[in-house]
């Protein structure tokens, strides 16, 4: 029985949330654009936290390694200087031998010089490799392999390839294309001594550097700097066969070769943050205040909502309706500008994330800057709905036990 | 004197009836009301406290319609607000059909409002997005009674007040005078014992205002009725007027 009485209140309830609605729809649909607006500084603020976090991890990912072994604290913009693993050719030759790793390969990180002129260089890092891959998406041209794989055999002291990949913005400062030739040396005086090739035009290194960055056979690399004697690279990565343990092998490298770190390429993402603070914060503090900034803003409007109907929730208080009745028709408004609000600004949100996108693109080079994963969403729509509903129930309950006849006489 | 506890007073259908004289429908005892303290008993008060009433008693029988006359600030609205269970006087009791409100919670009030008293205000407050007809049947709806039973006494109620022709208006589309008769219907709509009015014929010209009075005279014969005005045709038609000022009773007088 009083089962059936809470249903028909609760339709009676629902019934005056329309009504209420209805009756100012140019206000309804002010409300429901501002929920939208609440979803959209929290989904895009969000996207671009998660975007800057992710930015700076996704070099590693893409790399497809398991395994990276490095030497004292990463930084990514090491010179020539810090390539601090010695005989890298001979440790990776050891590593592909073992059962469970099926290739491994030296990374080496250098500020090289670079010019079409001898006199007129510009200084950028360079990233030795012994491979290019599909993921460097080239603008230009394409990328290049090395004829040997890693072996621990002799290597020429002079550079024998003689191509390099260039990132667009240093092609375009030097104003060269594919086909190119230029100079490159690990100082002034000895660029003039190299002259490789550009055959391909690629972001992809710069994008996880945030700098720009070329891209330069790796045994090239290692003649131009220098350091082919004594082998010297950044990192070595390593993929383990697919019936291996990454974390078993890793931890196995890691006694084998104890001078060195040995971590799982997600540890090493997390190294490597953790060498960048500053972009770990950022990332994180702006999906703090996308949150915290979403929740006030709903917080405020809801307020707003129940307050503007002051006036007939004390009528409808001092005619005998209970708080319960008054917060839940406020409640029900709530919850339907929170749906409506809520789904808008979530279809919105892909949309505006790719303009923003092809915006950050196009003025400082960052592809992707915003990204939008599930989670992205569900915290958009929880706020419009969740928070829309709750906050709308408070105000109404807090509305309806100030209801007194004074406010019926104003 | 009448010491029943509430629970006694509201046992089966909530109304009282100790099986000796009549009960008055109303009864203030020694009513005094100071603002700024907090509205709630037992609460000290400060500085700057306004006793808004003193000492005020007076009773209503069922049949009755009492007038409440004084100058703003007189305390009529105090008063108002202490009948209905709005408000819990500093100090006194207010008691309902026998039952003494003071010692009600929020709750136990707001439901013993909603059963045995309705309102009439001024300004009507009607929800101008509700049709005439679901406006007097709103006080049901916390009563959990299905739409169509409300519905049905709303039909009945607004052919009563004269506007059987007018049920699926909006207030908006009506006149003030139709407003207020509407917004008695929806005072007698849970067949209330006591009907309180705050100025009823404020908003309304002469001839609407004699029309509402007539209407609420005719409520009145076998109910309570409590009406605040300073319009003296609106007090004509009381059997007795209650004058206040300061707080205080001045006269209380057929």
């Amino acid at each position: 029985m009083s089962l059936r009485r809470a249903a028909v209140r609760l339709r009676a309830v629902v019934g005056l949330a329309f009504a209420q609605l209805r009756r100012s729809p140019g206000r309804t649909a002010l409300t429901v654009f501002a929920v939208m607006l609440a979803v959209l500084s929290v989904t895009l603020l969000a996207s671009l936290g998660v975007g800057v976090v992710e930015t700076g991890e996704d070099g590693l990912d893409n790399a497809g390694r398991d395994i990276w072994v490095s030497s004292d604290p990463v930084d990514p913009s090491a010179s020539g200087t810090e390539n601090p693993i010695v005989g890298a050719h001979a440790v990776s030759a050891e590593m592909t031998e073992r059962d469970d790793v099926s290739s491994a390969s030296p990374i080496a990180m250098h500020d090289v010089y670079i010019g079409t002129d001898a006199d007129d260089l510009e200084r950028t890092p360079a990233i030795g490799v012994h491979e290019t891959h599909d993921e460097f998406d080239y603008e230009a041209g394409g990328g290049f392999e090395l004829d040997d794989n890693v072996t621990e055999g002799e290597r020429p002291p002079e550079p024998t390839t003689e191509e390099l990949l260039l990132d667009p913005d240093t092609a375009e400062s030097l104003g060269v294309e594919v086909g190119d030739t230029v100079y490159i040396g690990t100082s002034r005086e000895t660029a003039q001594n190299h002259e490789f090739t550009v055959i391909g035009i690629t972001g992809y290194y710069s994008q996880y550097l945030g700098s720009d960055a070329a891209t330069v056979p790796l045994t090239d690399l290692q003649a131009v700097a220098g350091t082919t004697g004594t082998d010297r690279a950044t990192f070595i990565t390593a993929s383990v066969e697919d019936d291996a343990d990454r974390d078993t092998v890793a931890a196995d490298l890691d006694d084998e070769y104890a001078a060195y770190d040995v971590r799982p390429s997600d540890e090493q993402i997390g190294a490597m943050a953790e060498e960048q603070p500053l972009i770990l914060a950022s990332g994180a503090t702006l999906v703090g205040l996308a949150i915290v900034g979403g929740i006030v803003l709903t917080v405020n409007l809801f307020a707003l909502v129940a307050y503007q109907q002051r006036d007939e929730l004390a009528a409808l208080r001092a005619i005998g309706l209970s708080r319960w009745v008054l917060a839940g028709t406020i409640a029900v408004q709530g919850l339907v500008i929170g749906i409506l609000g809520g789904v808008v600004g979530l279809v919105a949100t892909p949309l505006l994330a790719a303009a923003l996108n092809r915006l950050a693109t196009s003025v400082i080079g960052f592809e992707a800057l915003l990204q939008t994963p599930i989670e992205v969403y569900l915290i958009g729509l929880a706020l419009a709905i969740v928070v829309g509903t709750v906050v709308a129930l408070l105000t109404g309950w807090r509305a309806g036990r100030y209801a007194r006849i004074e406010q019926l006489e104003g | 004197m009448n010491h029943r506890t509430p629970q006694q007073a509201t046992a089966s259908d909530g109304r009282a009836n100790d099986g000796g004289g009549p009960t008055a429908a109303v009864r203030l005892e020694g009513i005094t009301h100071e603002y700024g303290a907090s509205g709630g008993r037992g609460r000290s008060s400060g500085d700057r406290t306004v006793t808004a009433l003193q000492d005020v008693s007076f009773d209503i029988q069922a049949g009755d319609i009492v007038g409440l006359e004084g100058p703003s600030g007189s305390g009529k609205s105090t008063i108002l607000h202490a009948v209905t269970g709005l408000l819990v006087p500093t100090a006194g009791t207010v008691e309902l059909l026998g039952t003494d409100l003071t010692e009600l919670s929020d709750r136990k009030r707001t439901r013993i409002r909603r059963r045995h008293v309705g309102i009439v205000f001024q300004r009507f407050h009607l929800l101008p997005s509700l049709s005439a007809r679901a406006n007097v049947a709103l006080p049901l709806v916390q009563a959990g009674i299905p739409r169509s039973t409300r519905r049905e006494r709303a039909e009945t109620l607004l052919e009563q007040v004269g506007l059987g022709d007018r049920s699926t208006h909006l207030p908006g589309e009506l006149s003030g005078g139709e407003r207020q008769r509407v917004a008695i219907a929806r005072a007698l709509v849970t067949d209330p014992d006591i009907i309180v009015a705050d100025e009823p014929t404020g908003e309304l010209d002469t001839a609407t205002g004699d029309d509402v009075l007539d209407l609420l005279t005719d409520i009145g014969r076998e109910r309570a009725v409590l009406v605040a005005s300073h319009d003296d045709a609106t007090l004509s038609v009381a059997d007795r007027v209650v004058t206040l000022r300061d707080g205080r009773v001045v006269s209380n007088a057929g």
